[in-house]
């Protein structure tokens, strides 16, 4: 039996004592050793051609980069907005990042100066920009993304040193900040362009030079609606071990480690969702309708969130008077932050036409709706300015449903896409024209001018939410 | 556990079953390694089913969630190369059976769990992660470290030691 096999083994392994380890032993026990080489070889390849992607992405770019000549770059604000602009600014080519300033030396400032290294790099880190600005003679331009209480003050230092800066929007959280940024950068000469990126997003410019400009596909716009709908999310927290000091925190303007990671919530140091998302869309009805707010009226409030934790308005809703040229517009925004359904767009409606557009490559991205008593749009679908239409087959669903197609009941209109799509980060196209500008190639898109227009037009809806009146604009609001 | 128990062909297989599988834990690991912002925060939001509360507050806690990164990345870099080796590789299967579990939970595909999602197949109940994890448990108790892997060695260095020797060797006395 099975049983006396095993207990004789076990009687002849004990006489023998343990058995000793053979060449048999030593073959098995490093059998699978090989396959571990193997993993290697394999993990070298996936490497090597992950390496030959990125570079081959980024080939007519290092084609182009020979005969450019290299800006130096630094960082101020290394969280995630300023990893966003990094992550882009790493694409573009003929730029040498020569510092990270955060004062969260203990985590963003090592992670992003740590990342840099591994795109061959050296960036110094900083945790005073002054420090940074006396030590790094070379420097041609700075890229802020501080939170806005900080824009005004970095900005100009920045420009009085003698730099380029690109400042993330909001511009300031205080109209005197951005007042002061829009004079030191005539002062110095230096170029100041502020980060509302949409103004050199391809699709963005293609509608408002072809499909508005060119075409004027959309006939008379008379009202305009955006929003951008987002999700509840956690606060912001700091693993203990990451924590900034006391000390520190008050020397830069935060009570705390929570004001610091959510300050866009705090009053005197963000603006609230309205600021951080409404800002960089109703720069978009500003652009596209050609001017600037007569009148706003706004609705809102903290509804949902804690007010212990967040002092500005997590629902807000707004509607502006324009007085464009072709006549009077209406305009409605709306931002929450309690449901993320439908997301963010920015539609126009005029009597021959709609625009619908987002920055967004998900969701839509570009749709022109043609109203059926609008001419054709034939030649411009042939020009390429707009995808051949979607027939709605509304007959034939109105049959289907034996319901009557009621007289007072538009007919839907056809739906066109707009055929330009951004491959690349969305802040690409707006930094590669800063540095174009830079280079002296290249207009700014969004200096501090349109920059101000744009907080002079948004800031004035947390003014009128607590005035609890309709404000008005005066066109010299907008002058600096 | 003896080899010989099983018959050297299918001891063979596990073996294979064993490296393939600490190759896949090798990878998962190494990739979230080399990455410059991995974390599991992402896919703990994600969470559906009945932990999914668990996971989610566990993704708002950045202290657990800075350790659960931590022990992610590294647990599964180091269960990868422990089974591709044969070293420890019944404490390698059961940390191994442990990732898993956490990682099945937190998206299991239960009976009325829809997922918009695109999945690259069809699953209810088990899914590749739960194959996965029952082929661990066979290497757990198939002993395959032992018939071809470091265990072996690891294993004829400690038996050749007699146990009582260690057993009745003197407690040594420190000089006063």
């Amino acid at each position: 039996m099975a049983g006396d096999e095993k207990d004789k083994d076990k009687a002849r392994s004990a006489a023998e004592g343990p058995r000793r380890m053979d060449r048999r032993d030593l073959l098995l026990g490093l059998s699978t050793v090989p396959a571990l080489g193997l993993f290697g070889y394999a993990w070298q390849k996936q490497r090597q051609y992950e390496r030959a992607a990125r570079e081959a992405a980024a080939a007519p770019q290092q084609a182009a980069a020979a005969d450019v000549q290299t800006v130096n770059v630094a960082l101020i604000g290394a969280g995630a907005q300023g990893q966003v602009l990094t992550d882009a600014m790493l694409r573009i080519p003929g730029l040498r990042f020569r510092a990270v300033c955060d004062v969260w030396t203990e985590y963003n400032q090592r992670r992003v100066v740590n990342m840099l290294s591994r795109f061959k790099h050296e960036a110094n880190g900083y945790e005073d920009y002054r420090e940074m600005l006396d030590k790094e003679k070379e420097l041609d331009a700075v890229v802020i993304a501080t939170p806005d209480f900080w824009h005004a003050r970095h900005a100009i230092d920045c420009l009085k040193a003698g730099k380029h800066v690109y400042c993330e929007k909001e511009m300031s959280n205080t109209l005197d900040g951005a007042r002061s940024m829009v004079a030191a950068a005539r002062d110095t000469g230096k170029l100041l362009q502020i980060g509302h990126q949409r103004r050199s997003n391809p699709r963005y410019l293609h509608c408002y030079e072809k499909l508005l400009g060119e075409a004027k596909l959309l006939g008379r716009i008379v009202t305009v609606n955006g929003q951008w709908n987002r999700a509840v999310a956690a606060d912001l927290g700091a693993p203990d071990r990451y924590v900034i000091p006391e000390a520190r925190l008050k020397q830069y303007g935060f009570k705390d480690m929570h004001q610091f990671r959510n300050w866009r919530w705090y009053k005197g140091l963000g603006g609230g969702p309205i600021v951080d998302l409404g800002s960089h869309q109703i720069d978009i009805y500003n652009w596209f309708l050609g001017s600037n707010p007569t009148r706003v009226m706004a609705s809102g409030g903290l509804l949902y969130h804690d007010p212990k934790t967040h002092e500005w308005y997590d629902t807000v809703m707004a509607v502006y008077d324009y007085d464009t040229p072709a006549g009077p517009v209406k305009a409605y925004y709306q931002t929450q932050t309690t449901n993320g359904s439908q997301g963010y767009f920015e539609n126009f409606m005029g009597d021959q036409g709609t625009l619908l557009i987002s920055e967004s490559e998900l969701n839509y991205a570009g749709r022109v709706y043609r109203d059926p008593n609008a001419p054709a749009w034939d030649q411009w679908v042939q020009k390429g300015y707009l995808t051949a239409p979607k027939i709605q087959e509304v007959q034939e669903k109105a049959e289907e449903s034996s319901a009557i197609l009621d007289v007072r009941e538009s007919a839907s209109p056809d739906e066109h896409k707009v055929p330009v799509v951004l491959r690349d980060p969305y802040h690409q196209p707006h930094l590669q024209n800063f540095f174009n500008a830079v280079r002296g190639k290249a207009k700014l898109n969004c200096p501090a001018e349109i920059g101000y227009e744009s907080a002079v037009t948004v800031i004035k809806v947390n003014e009128a939410i607590d005035a609890g009146v309709p404000l008005s604009f005066k066109p010299e609001d907008f002058k600096v | 556990m003896e080899d010989g128990k099983l018959s050297r062909g299918p001891m063979i297989a596990i073996t294979l079953l064993r490296v393939v599988v600490g190759w896949h834990f090798l990878y998962e690991g190494i990739a979230k390694l080399s990455s410059t912002s991995w974390s599991a925060a992402g896919y703990m939001k994600q969470a559906r089913g009945p932990f999914a509360d668990l996971f989610r507050w566990l993704a708002g806690q950045p202290n657990l969630l800075e350790y659960s990164n931590l022990i992610t990345m590294w647990g599964l870099t180091i269960v990868g190369v422990l089974l591709m080796l044969g070293l420890f590789s019944r404490l390698a299967s059961l940390a191994g059976i442990g990732f898993i579990l956490l990682f099945y939970l937190a998206n299991p595909p239960f009976v009325g769990y829809f997922y918009s999602l695109p999945m690259e197949g069809s699953y209810l109940v088990v899914n590749k992660q739960l194959v996965e994890l029952f082929a661990l448990v066979v290497i757990l108790v198939s002993g395959s470290g032992r018939f071809a892997g470091l265990d072996r060695m690891v294993h004829r260095l400690i038996a050749r030691r007699p146990r009582v020797a260690a057993a009745s060797a003197p407690a040594r006395v420190e000089p006063a």
